[in-house]
């Protein structure tokens, strides 16, 4: 028997919800970042909840307006992530969901938005971190938990209000 | 520069006179700071450990569980076993446009405490290991018939194996005792040892998955079907896919695919999936046990701030003792800076000494404990002198003793000379 007992304890106090891939929770959004080469793929998925207070259609013309907000500043990829400025990176792509934008509603319990950004860096060996401002925009947001993997490979990270930044 | 020599040659030969007492703070300075260090040093190797017996792998499939716990079965054989997946799922993962190679597992049986896994001849040729270096043969060839084993290292050094050893796997983890259901019927022969890695491979014995399907064709529910079973030149006649797997070792094609592929897994159709990027479940790891590691390391360190209080006293009490010393010593001309200094370079020597042997015996006890501690938790020790946070460490014990040795060098520097000479009744 090999009864690893740090890995016991650890086993004890992991909540599983902690484990499991990736669950819906209010106030906690999951960041995939890749870095290869000079592309860097940001992949950000948050509960709808926390950049707007609600998980439904939009009722009111404010909400709706809440709503496009949301989407607006999703798309504006610079205003949400910003990459050390030594290693020169520009958007690519973007790609943004906001569930209800189009007024549909829909019958699921929970809704997400997922939005992809795609940056080239014209000097990868220069990238160290990459700010985000979405702690500030979304006040509902409490912490992301980013799984990473680039040249030093798989790590994972937590950012959080006072620790807005991804590390490389 | 003669004057300091001279200080430091009387506070010496003065420690020594009192060396009963200043050798018991020595050692208690010592033995804390061992502590503290061990901890630190088995702290950062086991994440070193862990970390390379993921080298190469991207991802960890299994049947939905908790991802770190399947992350432990299925690369260190340790804790509770997880829930099978099916052989068709495996192919679907295999023959995904981003794999670049999957490595079915089959984990359950046993030798002798020594876990044994079951999968395909291209383990030896896709597994990686520390930085990336592939397993190497110390002696012998892979497994590529039923009833072939290779074995790690340990397991053959352990057990005193060679090539052509018969072994007899049990079912589950039953040592071999008597009340072990064995598979006494269907003995495996030794046809490989792999060279040492550090790594759970060490202690693992490797079959193919077909033998591990032929070892349980006659079993029904977990024993043996009484009265039936097939014999071991038999079973070939059987088609041997595994109907279910333990869980799959992923490599892709290119690293970054691999957030695609982990969808791809966790949105699978055919059955409820999981795929674990191993170094991101293992910092998930650390960041659970980090309030553990640094409770500890709190605890240690509050032992040695004790050792050090014990020393500012000692010498405190001492002072009491010395006040006919450090009168003459006035009277011939010292002054108090001089007082002052001879009390700050007892401390100091004690502390440094305490620390510096501490991190020494550390390294002895480093280097007998290695070989327990890779057997026993599979963490390989770095054994040699001190390095990097160990280093702050120790620095920060010095400079804690010589703080803590100023309250007697302020004592003794305020001490009086008359104090001392005048005679009480």
């Amino acid at each position: 028997m090999r009864p690893a007992i740090l890995i016991a304890a650890a086993l004890a106090i992991l909540p599983p919800a902690a484990l499991a891939a990736k669950g819906h929770v209010h106030g906690a959004a999951a960041l995939d970042a890749s870095l290869e080469r000079e592309q860097m793929v940001l992949s950000l998925e948050l509960p709808l909840d926390a950049a707007t207070g609600f998980e439904r259609a939009p009722k009111t013309p404010q909400e709706k307006a809440m709503l496009d907000e949301t989407a607006r500043y999703l798309n504006d990829a610079a205003r949400v992530f910003s990459p050390s400025p030594d290693a020169q990176c520009s958007i690519h792509s973007v790609l943004v969901r906001v569930p209800f934008l189009d007024g549909k509603a829909k019958a699921d319990d929970h809704a997400d938005i997922a939005a992809s950004y795609v940056f080239r860096c014209a000097r990868p060996a220069a990238l160290k971190s990459v700010e985000t401002t979405l702690f500030r925009q979304f006040r509902r947001l409490y912490r992301i938990e980013v799984q990473q993997v680039g040249p030093n490979g798989q790590r994972a990270s937590r950012m959080a209000p006072k620790q807005p930044t991804l590390n490389w | 520069m003669s004057a300091l020599l001279s200080i430091l040659q009387l506070a010496v030969r003065s420690a020594w006179s009192r060396r009963g007492t200043l050798g018991l703070m020595l050692a208690s300075i010592m033995l804390s700071t061992a502590l503290l260090l061990a901890i630190e040093r088995v702290r950062v190797d086991t994440r070193q450990s862990f970390r390379q017996s993921v080298a190469g792998v991207d991802l960890v499939v299994g049947a939905r569980t908790g991802g770190t716990q399947l992350m432990l079965h299925a690369v260190f054989h340790s804790g509770s076993g997880t829930l099978p997946l099916r052989w068709d799922s495996y192919q679907a993962i295999a023959t995904h446009p981003a794999t670049d190679w999957a490595l079915p597992l089959s984990l359950g049986d046993s030798h002798r405490n020594h876990a044994v896994l079951g999968t395909s001849a291209d383990y030896f040729r896709h597994f990686r290991h520390g930085d990336r270096q592939p397993l190497r043969f110390r002696e012998g060839r892979p497994f590529d018939k039923l009833f072939e084993a290779v074995l790690g290292s340990e397991v053959a050094e352990q057990l005193g194996y060679a090539n052509g050893q018969k072994i007899v796997l049990s079912h589950g983890l039953a040592d071999g005792g008597a009340l072990a259901t064995g598979h006494d019927d269907k003995p495996f022969v030794v046809v490989g040892i792999l060279a040492p890695t550090g790594t759970p491979v060490d202690r693992t014995i490797h079959v193919s998955l077909e033998s591990i399907t032929a070892l349980h064709l006659d079993w029904v529910a977990g024993t043996p079907m009484s009265g039936f079973s097939i014999p071991a030149a038999m079973v070939g006649k059987f088609d041997l896919t595994p109907k279910e797997i333990s869980a799959v070792l992923v490599g892709l094609k290119q690293r970054t695919d691999v957030f695609r592929m982990q969808r791809f897994v966790n949105e699978f159709r055919g059955e409820a999936l999981i795929a674990v990027l191993p170094g991101v479940a293992l910092d998930e790891l650390w960041q659970a046990i980090g309030i553990m590691e640094r409770t500890l390391l709190g605890i240690s360190a509050l032992v040695v701030l004790i050792g050090l209080c014990g020393l500012a006293a000692t010498l405190l009490a001492g002072l009491n003792e010395r006040r006919r010393e450090l009168a003459i010593l006035r009277a011939l001309g010292a002054g108090p800076a001089q007082i002052f200094a001879l009390l700050m370079i007892e401390g100091l020597l004690v502390t440094t000494a305490g620390a510096v042997l501490g991190a020494v015996l550390v390294s002895l006890a480093g280097a007998f404990a290695a070989p327990w501690l890779l057997s026993a938790f599979g963490i390989v020790l770095n054994a040699g002198l001190p390095s990097g946070n160990e280093f702050v460490l120790l620095a920060g014990v010095v400079g804690t003793g010589l703080l803590a040795s100023l309250i007697p060098g302020w004592r003794a520097w305020r001490m009086s000379l008359a104090d001392g000479l005048t005679p009480r009744a």
